[in-house]
């Protein structure tokens, strides 16, 4: 047996993953054999054609496209921006290291067990609340606040920050709670208080990483708020909607490649923010 | 010693968003007085949230046509049509993003072939997953292909960007030293830098078929029987627990595969 075959039979293998494989294959072709997708059909030569003819050259309405691509950006922006201070408000007390009787304290007296269990009950809640927001599609929360609110900007523009603060209040207590605790422990051996440690321990030794994350979320939020318009509220989505209600196919040809255009802005905006953060200090 | 001040890029980021989120507010004529909730609006809101620990496990409406299946069944169902979708779509997307992760890779080559398939992939990226279904449910009529096409594209860009940019960073000796044995570059791709990326590329293509399940499941709201198109229904029959009910699918099967895909994971990157 030569060496190659040697390595070939030792080579790393698991049950799990060839099992895995063996499902998602199985997934993949149930849904292309049962689930009457109707690819073929779909390429009808003469309806794509009329299409074509239908859709191209896109047409313009420059007042418009550039308002709606002014507020959609607006919306997306103003969300992010809640979103963070909203994530930022939920990450320390969510953070296991930090929301502890004795934080970053050598080990002395045993606390109390109420002490114990009411900062138990403050980060269990907190990730319950961060939970709560995020696994509720920004779809529904939209559905929600345009219930209440009537239709301006605020649904959009809410339901993107409070599904946002969910995700990056659970990314932001993961941030404190992986922070080296070295530093923190001897600034706080040296007298610091909590909201001492907070502000000049963590806040400096994770911003570069809540900076990504931020970053991260307000390229979906740009994606997303492209969309959220169709609900009704004034933006790209909202006149993609109504030209595709109208059949004016060139004109809803035209909005989509305005929103691909701040999406793509938005998207070199954020690699040079990325850029700037890495590179800081 | 001296310290390094803990602003600079990072607080100009953050000055710079400040402003940016004041400019938003201010360009879109917002006011907080518009957030006082409308007549009616915050018992649509407590109805809904009533309902969240009471999800329907029978119709709310009061008239329910004979022959109707229970409430759990046709849950089921919607999650059925919601994973044929997602698998259907991402199958396509995995397709075009390996073709495309090859000529996007910087180890490829680069020059026009480079340029041009990052531009495709860009293109294909920044468009939203319903904007395309909205093109191609005006091109071809309201098939599901349209719904699986309309998840396909977006997610075969991020797929190719993802599988590039992985390709590049995957370690280069074994590559280098089929080079220098005289390997072809097809050869070396094939045998020295995708199998050190693998790994890594399965683990994302699985995390993105989590969010496929997500995407398709709003793709309902255009009609097609996923998830989305009966929390749409129900809400808009202010049929709460039944939102709920859905709701709690799509959770489990969110849940489901990022369970898996962890536990897969852990096996591999670990």
């Amino acid at each position: 047996m030569t060496e190659v075959e040697r390595l070939w039979r030792d080579r790393p293998r698991s049950r799990f993953l060839r099992w895995s494989v063996a499902v998602l294959a199985a997934i993949a072709t149930y849904a292309w054999i049962f689930g009457d997708l109707r690819a073929a059909d779909s390429f009808a030569p003469e309806r794509v054609g009329r299409f074509v003819r239908e859709v191209l050259p896109p047409a313009p309405d420059w007042g418009r496209g550039l308002a709606g691509m002014g507020a959609t950006l607006a919306m997306a922006v103003l969300a992010i921006c809640l979103a963070g201070l909203g994530g930022l408000a939920l990450t320390l007390p969510g953070a296991r290291t930090f929301a502890t009787p004795e934080a970053y304290l050598p080990h002395g007296d045993e606390p109390s067990r109420a002490r114990r269990l009411s900062w138990g009950a403050v980060v269990y809640g907190t990730r319950a609340l961060q939970l709560f927001l995020r696994a509720i599609p920004e779809y529904v929360w939209a559905y929600l606040f345009v219930a209440m609110l009537g239709p301006t900007a605020w649904p959009a523009v809410l339901a993107l920050a409070v599904h946002n603060a969910g995700i990056l209040g659970k990314l932001g207590s993961e941030t404190v709670e992986n922070l080296e605790p070295a530093t923190l422990r001897s600034l706080r051996a040296m007298g610091a208080s909590r909201a001492q440690v907070a502000v000049a321990g963590i806040w400096p030794a994770s911003l570069g990483r809540f900076l990504l994350y931020f970053v991260y979320r307000f390229e979906t939020c740009v994606r997303d708020a492209t969309v959220l318009g169709m609900l009704g509220i004034v933006s790209l989505g909202y006149w993609i909607a109504d030209a595709r209600a109208k059949r004016f196919y060139d004109e809803m040809l035209f909005y989509v490649l305005l929103a691909a255009a701040i999406v793509l802005a938005a998207d070199v905006g954020s690699a040079w923010a990325r850029r700037a953060v890495r590179s800081a200090p | 010693m001296k310290r390094p001040l803990p602003i600079g890029a990072r607080g100009g980021v953050l000055i710079a968003t400040a402003i940016a989120g004041i400019v938003a507010f201010v360009a879109l004529g917002l006011s907080p007085s518009q957030l006082v909730p409308q007549r009616g609006g915050l018992e649509v809101v407590r109805d809904f949230f009533a309902r969240a620990l009471s999800p329907a496990l029978s119709y709310e409406s009061t008239f329910v046509p004979e022959g109707t299946q229970p409430i759990v069944v046709k849950a089921l169902g919607a999650a059925l049509q919601t994973v044929v979708f997602a698998a259907a779509g991402m199958s396509l997307a995995l397709v075009l993003g390996a073709a495309l992760s090859v000529p996007a890779s910087q180890a490829w080559g680069g020059g026009v072939l480079y340029g041009a398939t990052r531009t495709l992939i860009a293109l294909m990226r920044s468009v939203h997953e319903l904007l395309w279904a909205v093109l191609f449910l005006a091109a071809f009529g309201f098939t599901p292909f349209a719904a699986v096409a309309a998840i396909a594209i977006p997610y075969g860009g991020t797929l190719a960007k993802i599988f590039s940019e992985m390709i590049d960073e995957a370690p280069r000796g074994a590559a280098l030293a089929l080079a220098g044995a005289g390997a072809s570059r097809t050869q070396m791709f094939a045998f020295g830098l995708v199998p050190r990326a693998l790994p890594d590329m399965s683990a994302y293509a699985f995390y993105r078929f989590e969010c496929a399940v997500r995407a398709s499941a709003v793709l309902g709201f255009f009609g097609f029987e996923t998830l989305g198109y009966y929390i749409r229904a129900s809400f808009e029959n202010l049929h709460y627990g039944e939102v709920w009910t859905y709701l709690y699918t799509l959770f489990a099967l969110v849940v489901a595969i990022d369970l898996w895909s962890g536990a897969l994971r852990r096996r591999f990157i670990a």
